[in-house]
């Protein structure tokens, strides 16, 4: 069982598109479940026209107030990080619940125990099935701020469910911050896919950064490779000693197959296996 | 001073270029700032080819706990308590699990023994470069493997608000998705332009970000980008937008220009002149609709 991580920094470079060709490939032979931890915009169901089936929903506890115990100190509020709790001396705290994020430094300083814990929904977990593939996404709910929260009970059920799986695919959110960091952390092998332009190089270096910090395995899929200048990227990958994997050139079919919804297969997949 | 953020959800859809075409467009009619909102993959300096940064300072808006292990006694209340299971438990001592520290402070009120701390933490570092267009764009970048994005993003706008107080317009780009960095981002605006390409995902993404400026009740208006690539979706979405009552700003056509100038960093209103009238339209539109308030 491996676990393979698909990220990039920047958005847009073809993580999706590279991480649904590359479960379809792999399922030809093997036992995949590919994972959409992209929770803020899931699309690989899209692109892999998977009808989506609910398995859980994923809830975050959030502080009660028993108004009768509640002596109106105020002390809640001065401990809450997040500012989620406005508390006006003898008014009651007025919890402002989007901006909790659960910590329970609140409750603990509660004098009285007039805290107590409930939930708030947060985001959905589905599940779903095609081309030979097992599919796991993740969904944040719309203005919901923690997507790491949902990426963190997707990696539970990884972790439960690993073993019946010869590949584990796991497609990232972009940019490096806690929701893609949570993602990278289940992986042992993750590949970076860019674009030979300034900013595919300037966000390729933060998340070979962030891997390198991380100690995982990196390797580089460099997408419409033929658009701009490879020598930068070629670069990077000799001083983050990552592999340049696979190249990709720029083709009007790829897109157009793309906007269609439609998974691409190609000999740069084949090599992408290969390195696997 | 009003601000125009742009967002997308889907990431790479042509945000930040047109972020930056929109603002050199605006800059020749009223005075503007342009804020850097994507501080994981921070790129608008990039694009406008503005390279060099003043005062590139280390920022704080983060703590994370600190152990005194020779006072603690191991009675392994911080480990138990700690809601982000970021503490590990190794040889009967707390070890900081440093990624998933949010500094919220807990342990450190639980601690009998004094022996947890609060440090501060240098995050990001925040900065601004002047432009060769006349404006300022602010920018920062999370430090390697930190959190506390959202919490950054709001420094960015502060310290944009701070530089020009007397703006016009503060044009924001924000980052890809909808979660904390980019609410931050949304907040306050008085206005969002939201990027779409005519593509099944980009479509979707749209409809998830539409939900986050509705939410704050901002006006909403839509570029279409590489419109053409699939002219059948490009109505569909046009027809999405119409019954949800937000205006179509402007269709963009495919180019390959548009890496080219990326490439030479060079925004593409400046690169090729056919599109600038694209931009001055939407400008035009954008400014127009705050002189009549």
């Amino acid at each position: 069982m491996e676990i393979i991580g698909i990220t990039g920094g920047k958005g847009g470079t073809g993580k999706s598109t590279i991480s649904s060709s590359l479960a379809c490939e792999l399922a030809k032979k093997s036992k995949v479940l590919l994972v959409d931890a992209d929770v803020d915009c899931p699309n690989d169901h899209l692109i892999l026209n998977i009808k989506r089936e609910f398995l859980k929903t994923v809830w975050q506890r959030i502080p009660k107030w028993d108004y009768d115990k509640c002596i109106k100190c105020g002390l809640c509020g001065t401990v809450c990080k997040p500012n989620a709790i406005v508390s006006i001396k003898d008014k009651n705290p007025i919890f402002m619940q989007q901006q909790c994020n659960g910590c329970g430094a609140c409750a603990f300083k509660c004098p009285v125990d007039a805290i107590s814990w409930g939930k708030k929904e947060i985001g959905t977990i589905f599940k779903g099935k095609n081309h030979n593939i097992r599919f796991l996404s993740g969904e944040l709910k719309t203005n919901e701020p923690i997507s790491e929260f949902v990426v963190n009970d997707i990696n539970k059920i990884i972790e439960k469910e690993k073993d019946q799986y010869d590949y584990i695919i796991i497609d990232t959110a972009a940019g490096t911050h806690c929701p893609v960091i949570s993602a990278l952390e289940m992986c042992d092998n993750v590949f970076a896919v860019t674009e030979p332009t300034p900013l595919g190089s300037h966000d390729l270096e933060i998340i070979l950064k962030l891997l390198k910090r991380l100690k995982i395995k990196s390797s580089i899929i460099l997408n419409r490779s033929d658009i701009g200048d490879k020598k930068i990227i070629k670069d990077l990958a000799g001083k983050y000693n990552s592999k340049l994997t696979a190249e990709i050139p720029y083709s009007k079919e790829i897109i157009d197959k793309y906007s269609k919804g439609v998974p691409i297969i190609g000999e740069f997949i084949q090599k992408i296996i290969k390195e696997l | 001073m009003k601000t125009i953020t742009v967002l997308s959800g889907k990431g790479g859809v042509g945000k930040s270029s047109i972020t930056a075409s929109l603002a050199v467009a605006m800059s020749r009619k009223k005075k503007i700032i342009s804020a850097d909102c994507d501080v994981d993959a921070s790129n608008l300096a990039l694009v406008l080819g503005a390279e060099k940064h003043e005062e590139w300072k280390p920022i704080s808006t983060n703590q994370k706990a600190k152990f005194d292990l020779k006072k603690c006694n191991s009675c392994k209340k911080c480990f138990n308590s700690c809601f982000f299971n970021a503490i590990e438990w190794i040889n009967n001592k707390p070890r900081l699990k440093e990624f998933s520290c949010e500094g919220c402070g807990l342990c450190k009120m639980i601690c009998p023994a004094g022996a947890i701390t609060e440090i501060d933490i240098n995050n990001a570092k925040l900065g601004y470069s002047k432009t060769k267009y006349g404006f300022i764009v602010v920018s920062a970048q999370l430090n390697i493997g930190e959190s506390g994005s959202g919490k950054i993003v709001s420094e960015v706008k502060n310290k944009a608000g701070k530089l020009t107080g007397d703006a016009d317009f503060m044009i924001v780009d924000s980052a890809a998705g909808i979660g904390c960095p980019v609410i931050a981002s949304v907040t306050g605006s008085d206005y969002a332009v939201i990027v779409v390409e005519p593509t099944p995902s980009s479509f979707s993404d749209m409809q998830r970000a539409m939900e986050i400026v509705d939410h704050f009740r901002i006006p909403i208006g839509i570029i279409i980008n590489k419109f053409d690539i699939n002219p059948g979706y490009s109505r569909k979405i046009e027809s999405f937008s119409k019954k949800n009552d937000k205006e179509i700003l402007t269709k963009i056509p495919y180019d390959k220009k548009f890496v080219d100038a990326l490439v030479n960093l060079t925004p593409i209103i400046v690169y090729d002149e056919k599109f600038k009238s694209i931009f001055d339209t939407v400008a035009e539109k954008l400014i127009k609709m705050f002189s009549d308030e």
